[in-house]
């Protein structure tokens, strides 16, 4: 299929954005950044845990796509292809850390403690803001110890609200397979989420 | 209950199940206590998976990201990543890195068994000597006396 007839039967205009971009027009560059950073930077977050590695990554995926825009093949929706784009890239990274983790004889666990704290959000009540910061490290620790390919599905479905079709497509994988690692995926969630309250309960009883 | 139902919860909490099919199954969580129990569980699950909201992006951010692109543009040899090499070449590369791999943990634990082979030999040859230090003061008295005791 060529790319006009291509362009012709996707419905999104964003190709045409894209299009512009592989022309060489700084402002469609810009344009399509601004329309997308957030979502890919809140992706990237979710999946790297890490803001500051989230930003560089959002970057670069951003540079492939603007070295690669002449290349695309226009198919269903820009931001399907930004996700893939952005997943593919965390997906790179975290073998990256993976295998640094190895050779520096880390453990997972050792990843998932180095989570940092977040800001206060701003709550009125302190010890809620506590309530609330424990329970995002623990859903951070949680997320980061499934399997990469678990948790992108997870993130996509419920960070990112997308429905499995569309996970599908992001993943190139099947409405079958999203369902299941989302199973797995949850599976794994439900004994973290309960080994996590019996030890707060563990230790509120120790007080 | 079975992995099917399991799914259906599932497809239930993420609005997947067609309406007839979803209209079935919550009229059966009204009855099965032990899918009710499923469904609290999984829910919780869902709903305690909580993250802060995230930041935005810095602002000029686009700008930098054009001009981080166009300065990469303009410099052919950044464009050399490994992603852009030919699959046969990042093959390749891969595959010479997992023999020097193995043949670097090969030759690691082939001198270190030189190594203890060595010491094993070392301990067997020296001198007994060597453990104590020179022959103590009684030793060499022994030794003058029994030599005056030999000789004749």
């Amino acid at each position: 299929m060529g790319m006009e007839s291509a362009r012709a039967a996707s419905s999104d205009p964003g190709w045409d954005v894209l299009a512009r971009v592989a022309s060489g027009e700084g402002d469609a560059f810009v344009f399509l950044v601004e329309r997308h950073q957030d979502r890919l930077l809140r992706l990237c977050e979710r999946l790297l845990g890490d803001i500051e590695e989230a930003r560089d990554a959002v970057q670069e995926v951003f540079l492939k796509v603007y070295r690669n825009a002449g290349e695309v093949r226009p198919q269903g929706q820009v931001y399907t292809w930004l996700y893939r784009v952005a997943v593919n890239h965390c997906f790179n990274k975290l073998r990256r850390r993976k295998l640094v983790r190895f050779l520096r004889w880390e453990s997972p666990a050792e990843e998932a403690e180095t989570v940092p704290f977040d800001p206060p959000d701003g709550a009125p009540d302190p010890a809620a803001a506590l309530e609330a910061r424990r329970r995002w490290q623990a859903t951070r620790r949680a997320i980061a110890a499934l399997p990469d390919n678990q948790r992108a599905v997870l993130v996509l479905a419920r960070f990112e609200g997308l429905s499995y079709k569309e996970i599908a497509a992001v993943l190139e994988i099947t409405e079958g397979a999203v369902e299941s690692r989302l199973f797995r995926a949850m599976r794994r969630l439900e004994a973290a989420q309960e080994s996590d309250s019996s030890r707060v309960s563990r230790k509120e009883g120790r007080r | 209950m079975n992995r099917a139902t399991e799914l259906d919860l599932m497809r239930l909490l993420h609005g997947e199940l067609p309406e007839d099919q979803a209209r079935a199954l919550r009229g059966r969580l009204e009855r099965e206590p032990e899918l009710a129990a499923a469904w609290a569980r999984l829910e919780r699950t869902w709903n305690g998976l909580e993250l802060p909201p995230a930041a935005p992006a810095p602002s000029g951010f686009a700008q930098r990201a054009l001009a981080r692109a166009r300065r990469e543009a303009g410099n052919g040899l950044s464009w050399a990543t490994w992603s852009a090499a030919p699959r046969w070449v990042r093959a390749a590369a891969a595959a010479a890195l997992a023999a020097g791999l193995v043949l670097g943990v090969g030759a690691g634990s082939w001198v270190g068994r030189i190594g203890q082979a060595t010491d094993e030999t070392s301990s067997l040859t020296e001198p007994s000597t060597s453990q104590y230090g020179d022959p103590s003061l009684a030793e060499t008295y022994w030794d003058s006396l029994s030599a005056t005791e030999t000789t004749p």
